[in-house]
């Protein structure tokens, strides 16, 4: 498994798209909930998590089964939780659980990159 | 020593702060808790605090304000979790430093770094996400930001943790 994380727009999926040989990517934002567990890669991953929160769903379920069944899996994620705490209680689960779900996923992957400036540094691997 | 442990929200850098402080040895270990108890959710993060340290023998000590009034054998390891909260309670509690916040968390810090054997803060990365705040969160944000910029100024060891991932901002990097 790899990840790929950084801020919004840094050019984390052109990063992984010339880093790794993915072809077949699953959208967070709008794909099944099952694609995951297939796909090559998945981009949006924290809009992924976001849209299990909303529909009331556990992404942590999803990120174990995710880390059991599709081990070669290339991540791109955006990297939460740099800012203020949020005034919404919902808004603070979500960065939280997005967070402690990364940190899941960082400690399963043979890889972890972080983007800036669609610069990659490798900080794991 | 003085080891300054910076992240953002869910990164893991408690968990983290937590294993340092374990693997520096069997000496006394004490944790400052600085979340005042005020809602349900902070019931809920120090339970799950708790929890996370249950097993690492920690003598839990809890100070909202004023860091100038806690007491430690020499020879103990510290842990104070974390600076976001004792800034925020320093700055809105009644008996807290108000304007005098940045002072006097540094005179605290600099105490209790002279009291005992190793000093391990934990605090926040709350600067990043591009939004402009009022008066009084930008009052906070500049507070917390010259609090950690001071620290980091005589800490011995600056760490980041990015998704669990400890990298090394200031002195030695650290092996797996």
């Amino acid at each position: 498994m790899k990840l790929i994380i950084g801020g919004a727009f840094q050019g984390k999926t052109e990063y992984a798209k010339n880093r790794y040989s993915v072809k077949q990517w699953a959208d967070g934002r709008v794909c099944p909930w099952d694609e995951i567990f297939r796909a090559e890669g998945i981009h949006h991953f924290h809009e992924y998590v976001r849209r299990m929160l909303t529909e009331g769903l556990d992404p942590a379920d999803a990120a174990q089964r995710l880390c059991q069944e599709n081990k070669d899996v290339v991540i791109v994620t955006n990297e939460l939780g740099y800012g203020v705490v949020p005034v919404e209680a919902f808004d603070r689960k979500y960065r939280e659980t997005t967070g402690r779900i990364c940190t899941k996923l960082a400690e399963q992957s043979s890889e972890v990159v972080r983007v800036i400036c669609g610069i990659g540094q490798v900080i794991k691997g | 020593m003085i080891h300054l442990i910076t992240g953002g929200s869910g990164s893991g850098k408690s968990a983290f702060a937590e294993n340092f402080l374990v693997n520096l040895g069997e000496t006394k270990r004490f944790y400052i808790a600085t979340m005042y108890p005020f809602d349900e959710e902070s019931h809920q993060r120090i339970r799950r605090h708790r929890r996370m340290r249950s097993e690492k023998n920690f003598t839990t000590v809890e100070c909202y304000t004023n860091l100038k009034k806690l007491q430690f054998p020499s020879d103990s390891n510290v842990l104070l979790e974390c600076m976001s909260n004792l800034v925020a309670n320093e700055i809105y509690q009644e008996e807290g430093a108000g304007r005098l916040t940045v002072s006097a968390v540094l005179a605290g810090i600099r105490y209790l770094a002279d009291m005992v054997e190793n000093l391990v803060i934990v605090t926040n990365e709350i600067f990043s996400d591009g939004m402009d705040y009022d008066e009084e969160t930008a009052r906070y944000q500049e507070y917390l930001g010259k609090i950690n910029e001071s620290i980091a100024a005589f800490a011995d060891r600056v760490t980041e943790v990015v998704y669990g991932i400890p990298i090394t901002i200031k002195g030695d990097k650290m092996r797996e």
